[in-house]
């Protein structure tokens, strides 16, 4: 977030690629997409490419981290060295350890932790292409791949983010509005509550923005909620027969 | 061995005495392979995502400048690194690249290099100062052959790489100069030991199953070669992997060519 | 009352109804049921479930499994069964004086065997018992919540595939098959259709008809 006034990131209404600023990029969503893993999921979401691998519940090790209470949710967010304009050097670094953590809190308020005493649920993030909202992505994606896996869960949890460009307080950033931008606002929600279990701001709002950029962000995690439930519906449609049992298998 | 292996073990060596694969392939055969070049190329300056089967690789180019080695003053400097991500198998865990993942990163390397594939003293911007080529190979889903997987998405992602603008001191990302120079194409080609016999581009279980392994990588020369496993080869065997090396390397790299 | 009929898909935190009783995979909260899983809802009078469209495998008493010797201890073995929990099998099983024999000269790390689970505990360890060796023939994975349409009511579809293929086959709970003689071939690909299409309704129907097809 540098604040960068001087750069025009919104101009006649329209920000640099031509949205609005309460729409969304474009955004594409998979199920089913790794053979080993027990669930995994895909997402496009404008330039962001994300891919997740759920193993789990499995046995645990080392066993005096064992939980007799519940299942341990581990997760992990990786960024692979080519998804951003500078090599990244592989292994994780502190900005991957607090999105990683982040992640797994907002995950372990919907995961029926305690229908697997003694186990852990593991959840794999990579990043293989990166352009702002990666956490968001990345949870959203996560939060489908633990469904793909038929893992129990209270609900979806869906992420969107918010922030302020030249003033203007905008949804969903893409790169040049978090690197130039007065803000950068990633949230994520429990869609049927619509409680919030992950919620980050860096950058200068005063509290009517702040209640401008809530808003905004609610409304788009809303709307990834939507995409999330249509693609595990669609994913279901040959679990009932949809389409006939024969074709070409 | 962890259960998938002992499951699979005897049932894949039973096929092999009966001359079948798990998989209706003659003993020759790849499996299917897709190769979807530019990935992920808003922002690589060179990727390719390759299926093998169901094992699904992404290798992506990340170029940089540099100094070149002291002994080397003039050339480019290349560098392979591989990481078994752990969503690609219950037995991969997230941490520093073990033994077997590093082999893969090397014996990919090796090929590559020994070759001259690239073009490394095309690669000198001016005194003291050279391109540095990185390649990242990310293993997304194991199913057997990581080194052929590894090492075909490699060269395809390497054969559309495109160098960055380097300007003022450094490096314009997003906007691009020309193309690395490739001047050979090496590919690596995997053959397994079951028993007696010889399978090219062995599965997950076919692995659990050989006793040994022979990876040959060719261009019209041999330019590396790997013997993994802890079963030994005759001198027989070792001419039948590297003249499968050849024709299969020659098979795939007109795949290259086409798929650009 | 209910806000969806029976035979709807779900995901989780669909709302079901209330006045329900919540009976697998779905839960209750403020007098609502949800669904805890993705999965298609059967409704039976006031009981709701949720059959999930995959998942991994707990152990439940008397389930036949297939697993995979892991580990030979004093008196027992440890049978690694593709659960997240340990599972045990006693020496008893084939020895009077399990304590002092040698028990893997019964069965050996790596051996694989059939067997019954006898008893789960609250943290979901279970023992197995009436183990039989399986040898040869081909093991293939199946995802385990699918895997009682492979059998089907009263084994309507196993006997089918049986009678069909010729092969014998042995179904793991836990997500394993054994299959071995007749037409391992088609044996296997029926399994992997019931799997793939496991809710489709009249799917044994649909197979039956597959199976004859592909037996010509």
């Amino acid at each position: 977030m540098s604040g960068n006034g001087d750069l025009v990131l919104i101009k006649d209404g329209k920000r640099l690629d031509g949205r609005g600023f309460e729409e969304l990029r474009d955004i594409k969503m998979e199920v089913s997409v790794l053979e080993r893993a027990s669930g995994s999921a895909y997402v496009e979401w404008g330039k962001n490419k994300v891919m997740v691998g759920v193993y789990g519940p499995r046995e645990l090790h080392p066993k005096f981290l064992q939980d007799p209470t519940k299942a341990r949710l581990r997760c992990v967010y990786n960024l692979a060295p080519f998804s951003v304009d500078e090599r990244k050097k592989p292994g994780p670094d502190r900005r991957s350890v607090e999105i990683s953590k982040v992640t797994s809190e907002a995950l372990s308020s919907v995961v029926m932790l305690e229908r697997f005493p003694n186990t852990v649920i593991d959840v794999f993030i990579e990043i293989l292409q990166a352009d702002a909202g990666t956490r968001c992505v990345g949870l959203t994606a996560a939060s489908l791949a633990l469904a793909d896996a038929g893992i129990p869960m209270k609900d979806l949890v869906s992420a969107c983010s918010a922030g302020k460009v030249n003033g203007q307080v905008v949804v969903d950033l893409m790169k040049e509005e978090d690197n130039f931008g007065e803000c950068d606002l990633p949230m994520a929600l429990i869609p049927k509550k619509g409680e919030i279990v992950l919620l980050q701001m860096d950058g200068n709002l005063s509290r009517d923005e702040f209640k401008e950029a809530y808003k905004l962000a609610y409304d788009g995690c809303m709307k990834v909620y939507d995409l999330q439930r249509k693609t595990l519906m669609d994913s279901m449609k040959k679990f009932v027969g949809e389409g006939g049992i024969d074709n070409g298998d | 061995m962890e259960i998938e292996g002992y499951l699979k073990k005897d049932y894949i060596t039973n096929l092999v005495n009966e001359s079948k694969r798990e998989d209706g392939r003659k003993f020759d055969e790849h499996r299917k392979i897709i190769i979807d070049n530019g990935y992920v190329k808003d922002k690589a300056p060179g990727s390719c995502f390759v299926q093998l089967g169901k094992t699904k690789v992404l290798a992506g180019i990340s170029i940089a400048v540099g100094e070149p080695f002291p002994d080397r003053p003039n050339d480019g400097v290349m560098s392979t690194s591989t990481e078994f991500r752990p969503m690609a198998s219950p037995r991969f865990e997230s941490g520093p690249p073990n033994e077997d993942s590093i082999e893969v990163a090397r014996v990919i390397d090796r090929g590559i290099r020994e070759a001259g594939a690239i073009d490394l003293k095309k690669l000198l911007i001016e005194d003291n100062l050279v391109w540095i080529v990185f390649i990242d190979i990310h293993v997304l889903d194991h199913d057997g052959n990581l080194i052929d997987a590894g090492g075909i998405a490699s060269m395809s992602a390497l054969l559309n790489t495109r160098l960055p603008k380097y300007e003022d001191g450094k490096i314009i990302y997003g906007e691009y100069s020309g193309k690395l120079p490739i001047a050979r194409v090496p590919i690596p080609c995997t053959t397994a030991k079951i028993g007696k016999a010889l399978l090219v581009d062995p599965s997950l279980n076919e692995e659990y199953a050989m006793d040994a392994r022979l990876t040959v990588s060719t261009t019209e020369n041999i330019n590396a070669m790997q013997k993994g496993g802890t079963g030994s080869f005759n001198e027989e065997e070792i001419m039948a992997c590297v003249d499968a090396a050849f024709e299969k390397g020659n098979k795939i790299r007109k795949m290259l060519k086409d798929a650009d | 009352m209910l806000n969806i009929k029976d035979r709807d898909l779900v995901v989780p935190g669909d709302l079901i109804g209330n006045e329900i009783v919540p009976d697998m995979n779905c839960y209750m909260e403020g007098g609502n049921v949800y669904s805890a899983v993705e999965g298609l809802v059967r409704v039976d009078g006031r009981k709701i479930k949720v059959v999930p469209s995959s998942g991994g495998y707990i152990p439940k008493r008397e389930d036949v499994v297939i697993g995979v010797i892991a580990d030979v201890l004093t008196g027992r073995w440890l049978v690694d069964i593709n659960s997240p929990y340990i599972c045990a099998m006693s020496g008893e099983e084939v020895s009077r004086d399990a304590a002092k024999t040698d028990l893997s000269r019964y069965y050996k790390v790596g051996d694989i065997i059939t067997a019954k689970i006898g008893s789960v505990n609250e943290v979901y360890s279970c023992q197995l018992m009436k183990p039989w060796k399986i040898e040869n023939g081909l093991i293939i994975d199946v995802n385990p919540k699918r895997v009682p349409r492979v059998v089907g009511k009263q084994k309507s579809m196993l006997n089918m595939i049986r009678e069909k293929t010729g092969a014998r086959v042995i179904v793991g709970q836990n997500g394993k098959i054994w299959i071995k003689d007749g037409n391992v071939d088609l044996a296997v690909k029926t399994i992997k259709k019931i799997e793939k299409y496991a809710q489709t309704q009249g799917l044994t129907d649909q197979i039956s008809d597959f199976l004859d097809k592909e037996s010509r």
